[in-house]
Parts: structure tokens; C-alpha cells; sequence
């Protein structure tokens, strides 16, 4: 198992959010994992959620795999993953708690599969984790984009499941870097400095 | 001063996710509605759907197939959670093949007379009457009105059976073949089904950058207000499923590029 040291702080930051709020996580490209896995453990283990995690960054089964090589199950968390039906072959994976949308532009597809898995899920208390917001960008033109994070954070407030937008700032629009900014209602700031 | 009271008619609550809240409560009981779509929209499962969350309320639901066996339409729906096949076992979902009833009425023949359309409409009124069916999916009536020739005739079809099923307080869903779902597109394939029907529903596919995603549209519903604005659809195992068509890309590719 891989040493690693999580950033303790992102725990105590997270103690103070509720359950019907949006937490915008500042990250750089170095640090994402660390940070990810920062935020996630503590939902997990000291809030003991359930959740979604919604993987437009990497396939989901590089994520679970990273996750276990810091000795972490992550078995009870469902995956989206919006990265393997691109790649021939990708959706051939050896965990069935992964979900596959064919693109990262199907952004209401997304969001109404993570709404099937949050009704069928048997945990109390739940978060939806988005990764991340720089690589939606990539393939989504910035206006749908705020439009979209507009809906998606207001969709899961309204159903008081926390969501959490991870994102590389000085990878992502400034229009929308803007409007997360008005959104969401706490920052976990761990990212670059950013000059505009 | 106290705002006028406002009639409101009961309503047929289909139970779909989302659905309902669009029509502000349901269809309005005994209605005619047109769900017109393309192919792989979803039309099928969402009749489906509307009749077995109507089974599991208790109703006594019909649906009468013309565009695939029976046997076939069953095992394809018996991959959706809500589905049970107990329901048919216990008579509240009824499937009818349309080859199997043209059989029965001596109608196999490859186009309807007068005569002919009115033992078609006698036949399925009887069936919803003798079983006390409150919901009903004609899959597709387009198969069935290709038999009829005359626009006239349809309409006439169309119009009284519509009538008799309201009368039976029986809410009816016919599903529609079309095969362009944009905004020029007409809702129905003979033109007539949209006039007549009390509710039209349009289900397709938005283009965007290579892959289809399925929406659907209330464009009309008499008895209620609604909402008309694109919905994005998924078919998952709990049935389908609907949120609002983002704005900026509610329109395919084709007709409106982003940004420009």
C-alpha cells in the first residue's frame, strides 16, 4: 500500500458544511488526487455518506484503482464515468459500480443518471463528487457549461445531497469560474494562483 | 377579495418521474393523447410505464400492439425494475395483439372500409368496457391507420373512438410513428391525429456533436396548464426519467451551432 498524507484541514473545513450545500474545491494538476481523495475519505468515513462520483477527467477504474492503492474501498460509492465509452473497449471493466455515459456532452444525461442512482442508493446521507469542472470544459462551449453547473448544484441542494465541483481554475473558463464562484456556497481553496 | 375559485379536472396521474409535474398534476381523466415520436425515442416505454404504474395503483390497463408481438413487446419490458409479470398474470395489464383482433373480426385485409373501422372501434370499446380498462395504449396508431385509406375515414376514427373511451372515463395514449421531430415537423403521419387528439406529446432525439439525446415535449394538453418547454429523457430500470433541456442545447447541431 502507497504512503500517503492527507491534507487534515479539508476534514475540518468539511465539518462545517451542510447537507443542502455546494462546495466549490480548488485544485492544481500536481495535488488533484490528494486533494480528491482529501475531500472524499472524510464524507466516507467521518460523515459515513454514500455518493456519486462523476468522472469527466479519467476512467472511473483508474480512479477506484488509485483509490486503492491507498488502501481504500471505495466499493460503496457509484461511479459515473463519462471518459471509457470514448476509448474502444473502455466499458469493459471489472467493477459493477460503474456507470458509463457515452460523452461528456450528454451534461443532461449525467445528470439524470446520477438522480436514477441517488434513488436507488440505500445511504441516508449522500454526496455527489464532480471531477471535474476543467475537464467538462474541454468538450462543453462555456454558456451550457455555467447553465449546466447552475442546474446540476441547485438540483442536488433542492434534494439536500451535498455536491462537491473539483476544479483546475486556471483550466477553467472564467465565465465559469465566475458563476461557480457565485453558486457555490463554500470553497475549499487548495488550487493555483490564478492571474486573469 | 378572495382570488375565484379555479375548476380544476381530475386528473390521470401517470406516475412517470417528472411527467406529472409537467402536466401540473396528471392527464386530465378520459383524454386522448398523442405521443408522437421518432424511432427509439422511447414511446413504447413510456406507454408501458404509464400502464403499469396505473396496474400498480390498481387500474385495469389495455394496450393493444401492432408493431410487435405481444411476446416480444413483454420481454423487452421485463428489463425495467417497475415491471412485473404478475400483472399480466393477474389480468390488470392486458396485451392485445392488433394482428390477433383483426383475425378474430374477420378483418385481415389490407386496407378498412367504413363498415370495417366501425367493428375496429366496437371491438376495442367492448374489451375496455368488459374489463373496466381506465388506461389505454394504442402502440402505434399509425400501424392501424395505414389500413385506412381515406383522411376522412381516419379522422372519423380517430374522433369517435376517442369519444367512446372518454365516455368509459378510460385515458388513452397513441403512440405515433413520425419521422422528424423538429419544428417543422407535423406531430402525427396522416395529419389528422393532432387535430383531433386532447394532448399531444413529441419525443425525439437533440443532435448534439454526434450523439442523440432523447427528449420530450408537451406541446399541447386541453384541461391543464403545462409546461412546453424540451425535457431530456433516460430510459433506466426504474423507468423514465426527465429534467429540463438545457437552454443552450436544446436545439440540434444541425439547425443552431453553439456560439454563433
Amino acid at each position: 500500500m502507497m504512503m500517503f498524507e492527507l491534507d487534515q484541514r479539508i476534514a475540518e473545513q468539511l465539518t462545517e458544511v451542510a447537507l443542502n450545500s455546494a462546495v466549490q474545491v480548488r485544485c492544481g494538476n500536481s495535488n488533484a488526487f490528494m486533494v480528491t481523495a482529501s475531500t472524499i475519505i472524510p464524507l466516507m468515513q467521518m460523515f459515513e455518506m454514500g455518493g456519486v462520483y462523476i468522472s469527466a477527467n479519467r476512467g472511473a477504474v483508474e480512479i477506484i484503482q488509485a483509490f486503492e492503492s491507498i488502501g481504500m474501498d471505495v466499493s460503496n460509492i457509484q461511479f459515473i464515468d463519462l471518459v471509457s465509452s470514448g476509448i474502444l473497449g473502455g466499458t469493459d471493466v471489472p467493477y459493477s459500480n460503474i456507470h458509463f455515459v457515452d460523452s461528456p456532452i450528454m451534461l443532461e444525461s449525467v445528470l439524470l443518471r446520477t438522480l436514477y442512482i441517488l434513488r436507488t442508493t440505500t445511504s441516508a446521507r449522500n454526496f455527489v463528487f464532480l471531477d471535474s469542472v476543467n475537464a467538462l470544459a474541454i468538450y462543453n462551449e462555456d454558456r451550457i457549461l455555467a447553465e449546466y453547473l447552475h442546474i446540476f448544484i441547485n438540483t442536488f441542494r433542492q434534494r439536500e445531497i451535498l455536491s462537491v465541483v473539483l476544479n483546475v481554475p486556471d483550466q477553467t473558463p472564467p465565465l465559469v469560474l465566475s458563476n461557480l464562484d457565485l453558486y457555490c456556497t463554500d470553497l475549499i481553496d487548495r488550487g493555483q494562483v490564478v492571474i486573469h | 377579495m378572495q382570488p375565484a375559485a379555479v375548476y380544476t379536472r381530475d386528473r390521470c396521474v401517470t406516475g412517470i418521474h417528472g411527467l406529472d409535474e409537467i402536466l401540473r398534476g396528471g392527464i386530465p381523466y378520459g383524454s386522448t393523447v398523442l405521443a408522437a415520436g421518432t424511432c427509439g425515442s422511447g414511446k413504447t416505454t413510456l406507454g408501458m410505464e404509464f400502464l403499469v404504474r396505473g396496474a400498480l395503483a390498481g387500474e385495469a390497463c389495455a394496450h393493444f400492439t401492432a408493431t410487435e408481438p405481444s411476446v416480444k413487446l413483454l420481454e423487452n419490458i421485463r428489463q425495467y425494475a417497475f415491471f412485473d409479470m404478475n400483472m399480466v398474470d393477474s389480468g390488470l395489464i392486458n396485451v392485445f395483439d392488433m394482428d390477433v383482433l383483426y383475425s378474430w373480426l374477420g378483418l385481415e385485409k389490407a386496407s378498412f372500409e367504413l363498415d370495417d373501422v366501425h367493428a375496429l372501434i366496437k371491438a376495442i370499446v367492448d374489451i375496455v368496457n368488459t374489463i373496466g380498462v381506465t388506461r389505454l395504449v394504442i402502440d402505434s396508431v399509425t400501424t392501424l391507420c395505414y389500413k385506412i385509406k381515406s383522411e376522412q375515414l381516419i379522422r372519423d376514427f380517430l374522433f369517435t373512438l376517442g369519444k367512446k373511451l372518454a365516455t368509459l372515463g378510460c385515458t388513452t395514449i397513441l403512440i405515433s410513428e413520425i419521422t422528424s421531430a423538429t419544428e417543422n415537423a407535423h406531430w402525427s403521419s396522416f395529419g389528422v391525429e393532432e387535430a383531433i387528439a386532447d394532448g399531444i406529446i413529441v419525443m425525439g432525439d437533440v443532435e448534439r456533436m454526434g450523439h442523440l439525446l432523447r427528449f420530450l415535449q408537451v406541446v399541447k394538453m386541453r384541461g391543464t396548464h403545462h409546461s412546453r418547454a424540451k425535457h431530456a429523457i433516460e430510459l433506466t430500470p426504474l423507468g423514465v426519467m426527465l429534467t429540463p433541456m438545457l437552454k443552450w442545447g436544446a436545439q440540434s447541431d444541425k439547425t443552431a451551432r453553439w456560439g454563433s
